[in-house]
């Protein structure tokens, strides 16, 4: 990227700042730079250009440090919190936060893992790539059983604009007409291997209710002049994504939306700048601009625009607005409702089933997929028989065992050689993805006293997963095992885990939308009830978690939301 | 969607050995993106590999980094009788012992080399005990009957011992598997497999896979 991209100090007053730089914030400048609007992306950590900056791509293991494992004094003094999360390792390391600047803590009793990706680009490079678009069922499940508000939004304010980011950032997957998991734009999907085939083919006998599809991910499977024109190529499925793709066959902020927002010219980057707080002006009741703490010397400086953009992650956007504070807002900016902080949620994975298919040994696959196959949430209808509420999805995938699924059986010398040389039983397994009721208990704040090197409070998280989410997984495990054995798997195994919320890495909820300003924070729109010219358009916006992984979500209200701002500063109303 | 970007890919998607591999990956990366993008990639690889490790002749002449020299020369026999050489090398033969001992150091708590030392001392102790010799000095027989007691856990071993040896059975597999050897002489590797098949043929005799990708 031209280097003129970057700036530090300005005095220039832009059309719109973007407070963040990932998957949300890529999209705003994107959107804002392609209407002609001159666009400021703020990122608090350090630039991560395109292919130049994946230090760890493409090298194989024995080219590894440490076969790639990290160092245990760097993970002692730096990575305690973010080792938890499955990316981590030392291809990848460079992309997460650094636990010792970045501290922050849990109410006694309570836990949350909060895995941080400070940079150009954000999570955009470390993510899962699942992209599944909210449906009707979704937007209705807070209404219908009166836990959270309602969303002020249905499929049909959305569903143009999940077309319209989904055909720019290429998503694979399968057309399926399902009543609860509405189909996306689609590049062919990933293919499933005999045993998963035949698995298919059972489930839908056995289990018409629950169809086992093709994971939809954002790679690209067959990419269309457009993404070639934005100089991406096929997914080589060397499954080493986090560790970045020179190929650009994944979508992120550096392959996808920060190359087509530069190519307008309108976009600058301010690198290496922590946002302190928002600028408010009390008489026009306007957000004026940013205040920043440089990341490296610490020195302030600020920003202006016409409207802010404020997407810097779920927690870090809700840190902003809390630590904005004046006469009108003293609880943090746009809270004039209080419900900032609350409704917290997460995604829960604390249920996990396998089993060994027979047979197939003539049948292997080549490449490493990146993506596994998938069972919508079947309980999308409420029932008050099941016991808890709303429902759960089912990932997983088969596998032939390699040495590292064998390498614990007992054996020694050649016949222990010879047997993990080759290619094991096939395994199969489930996960959950279960849906967290939005509660007003769990909630982030920030801490009294305690504060980061930049000056601003740290977070005190105050989350836990209910009842509801328990007994979720409970039986999200009964009916894995008992689906797996119907299909005929053998040593079928399952178990439910008490593990905290974080790991998902699904942050949602603590600025929600809502119709009413006295329970909400932002309208249909993802903009402020208080400020007009403020929005939040990431994970912090949602009402419900619902069950799909939220990434495509964020795009899509993203993209959304700053055609509805275009507009209404066209019409000189904000 | 066919155009000559995305079939400049093709070539790529050959099974190669990954010097090759890599070579090919990068010209396929210049073709599609130019020079400059390629020489960045490599610079930045450049500092991984220099951090990795590099086996040596597996031969011992000094202490190691956490083992003493006798405790080396009975883990690379222990690495020898786990993975042995047979119609392709062993792990004592591309200096697993070496791997681990580096390993351990930078990757591993205390307390797990303090396991790893005490099972050292336990497979001495008990061949002491038993045949009053040093492991090393045991024939054969008696070294592969003594390991698969404690790799077990019955007779002479219990169930905690035998918990410690899979710990050290895992490193020798994850020294050998993730070596260059072990994972493209030994096993299968493609640095840039081109796309996933669903379904392809597999013979009794054909290698596995050696990774799942970043997280093997």
């Amino acid at each position: 990227m031209k280097q003129q991209v970057y700036i530090n100090k300005t005095s220039e007053i832009y059309d719109a700042i973007v407070i963040g730089s990932g998957i949300s914030g890529g999209w705003a400048a994107k959107e804002f730079c392609e209407r002609g609007h001159k666009t400021l992306m703020i990122e608090r950590g350090r630039v991560v250009e395109h292919r130049k900056d994946y230090f760890g791509e493409n090298t194989p293991m024995w080219q590894q440090e440490h076969r790639g494992r990290v160092e245990n004094i760097l993970v002692d003094q730096q990575y305690n919190i973010q080792k938890q999360c499955y990316a981590f390792g030392n291809t990848t390391k460079h992309f997460f936060g650094n636990d010792r600047d970045l501290p922050y803590t849990t109410k006694k009793g309570t836990e949350f893992s909060w895995i941080r990706a400070n940079q150009l680009g954000g999570k955009s490079l470390l993510w899962h790539r699942q992209t599944y678009r909210l449906g009707e069922y979704d937007f209705n499940a807070n209404k219908l059983d009166g836990h959270g508000n309602d969303w002020p939004i249905r499929s049909k304010d959305i569903e143009k604009w999940y077309s319209h980011v989904e055909i720019h950032a290429g998503i694979s997957g399968s057309k399926e007409n399902l009543p609860n998991l509405p189909d996306s734009e689609f590049l062919p999907p990933f293919e499933m291997s005999a045993p998963e085939k035949d698995i298919q083919t059972k489930f839908a006998k056995l289990y018409p209710e629950r169809p086992m599809i093709m994971g939809r991910t954002a790679h690209l499977t067959q990419p269309t002049e457009l993404h070639v024109s934005q100089g991406r190529v096929k997914c080589q499925a060397r499954n080493e994504c986090h560790a970045g793709c020179s190929f650009g066959a994944y979508f992120s902020t550096q392959s996808s939306t920060l190359p087509a927002a530069a190519k307008t010219g309108n976009l600058h980057i301010a690198p290496n700048s922590v946002v302190h707080s928002l600028i408010y002006d009390e008489v026009s009741n306007r957000v004026k601009g940013v205040r920043v703490i440089d990341n490296d010397d610490l020195s302030e400086r600020e920003y202006f625009a016409k409207v802010v953009f404020v997407c810097a992650s779920t927690i870090g956007s809700t840190q902003i607005l809390m630590n904005s504070v004046s006469k009108k807002f003293p609880n943090g900016i746009a809270n004039s409702s209080g419900v900032l902080g609350h409704y917290l949620m997460d995604h829960n994975y604390n249920s996990v089933a396998s089993g060994d298919v027979d047979g197939f040994e003539d049948e292997y696959y080549s490449g490493r997929r990146p993506s596994g196959i998938m069972i919508p949430n079947f309980y999308y209808k409420a029932d008050p028989k099941r016991g808890f509420l709303r429902g759960y999805a089912l990932g997983g995938g088969a596998y032939r065992e390699m040495w590292n699924d064998q390498q614990h059986q007992d054996g020694l010398g050649v016949e222990y050689k010879n047997k993990l040389k080759k290619a094991g039983k096939w395994r199969f397994n489930l996960f959950a993805q279960g849906e967290m009721l939005p509660r007003f208990e769990n909630q982030m704040r920030l801490h009294p006293t305690l504060k980061d090197k930049w000056g601003i409070p740290q977070i005190e998280f105050d989350v836990r997963f209910s009842e509801n989410e328990k007994l979720m997984m409970d039986d999200a495990t009964e009916q894995s095992m008992k689906m797996l054995k119907a299909v005929g798997l053998k040593n079928v195994i399952g178990q439910s885990k008490n593990g905290p919320p974080g790991l998902a890495i699904h942050e949602l909820g603590t600025a929600r939308m809502g119709r009413d300003p006295k329970t909400s924070v932002l309208n249909g729109f993802n903009q402020s009830h208080d400020i007009p010219n403020l929005f939040v358009t990431d994970g912090a916006s949602f009402c419900s978690s619902a069950v799909q992984n939220p990434s495509l979500t964020f795009m899509a209200l993203t993209a959304r939301a700053v055609d509805f701002a275009v507009k209404e500063l066209a019409a000189k109303r904000i | 969607m066919q155009n000559d970007q995305t079939s400049a890919i093709g070539p790529i998607s050959v099974t190669a050995t990954p010097k090759k591999s890599r070579r090919i990956f990068l010209k396929g990366l210049s073709t599609l993106f130019g020079g400059a993008a390629i020489s960045s990639i490599l610079t930045g690889n450049a500092i991984a590999v220099a951090m990795a490790y590099v086996p040596n002749s597996g031969d011992i002449l000094t202490d190691g980094k956490i083992f003493k020299k006798a405790q080396l020369i009975l883990l690379k026999q222990l690495c020898s009788i786990v993975i042995p050489n047979t119609e392709t090398l062993g792990a004592a033969e591309i200096d697993t012992h070496g791997f681990i001992d580096n390993q351990l150091l930078h990757c591993h708590t205390q307390a797990e080399q303090e396991e790893m030392f005490k099972l050292l001392a336990l497979i001495n102790d008990t061949a002491k005990k038993s045949f009053s010799a040093l492991f090393i000095e045991l024939s054969d027989e008696q070294q592969f009957q003594l390991l698969t007691e404690l790799d077990l856990g019955k007779k002479r071993f219990n169930q905690t011992q035998r918990q410690s040896f899979k710990t050290l059975k895992k490193l020798i597999c994850i020294g050998y598997y993730t070596s260059e050897f072990g994972a493209t002489q030994e096993l299968r590797y493609e640095s840039l497999p081109g796309g996933f098949k669903g379904s392809i043929p597999y013979e009794k005799s054909d290698p596995a896979w050696a990774t799942k990708g970043l997280f093997y």
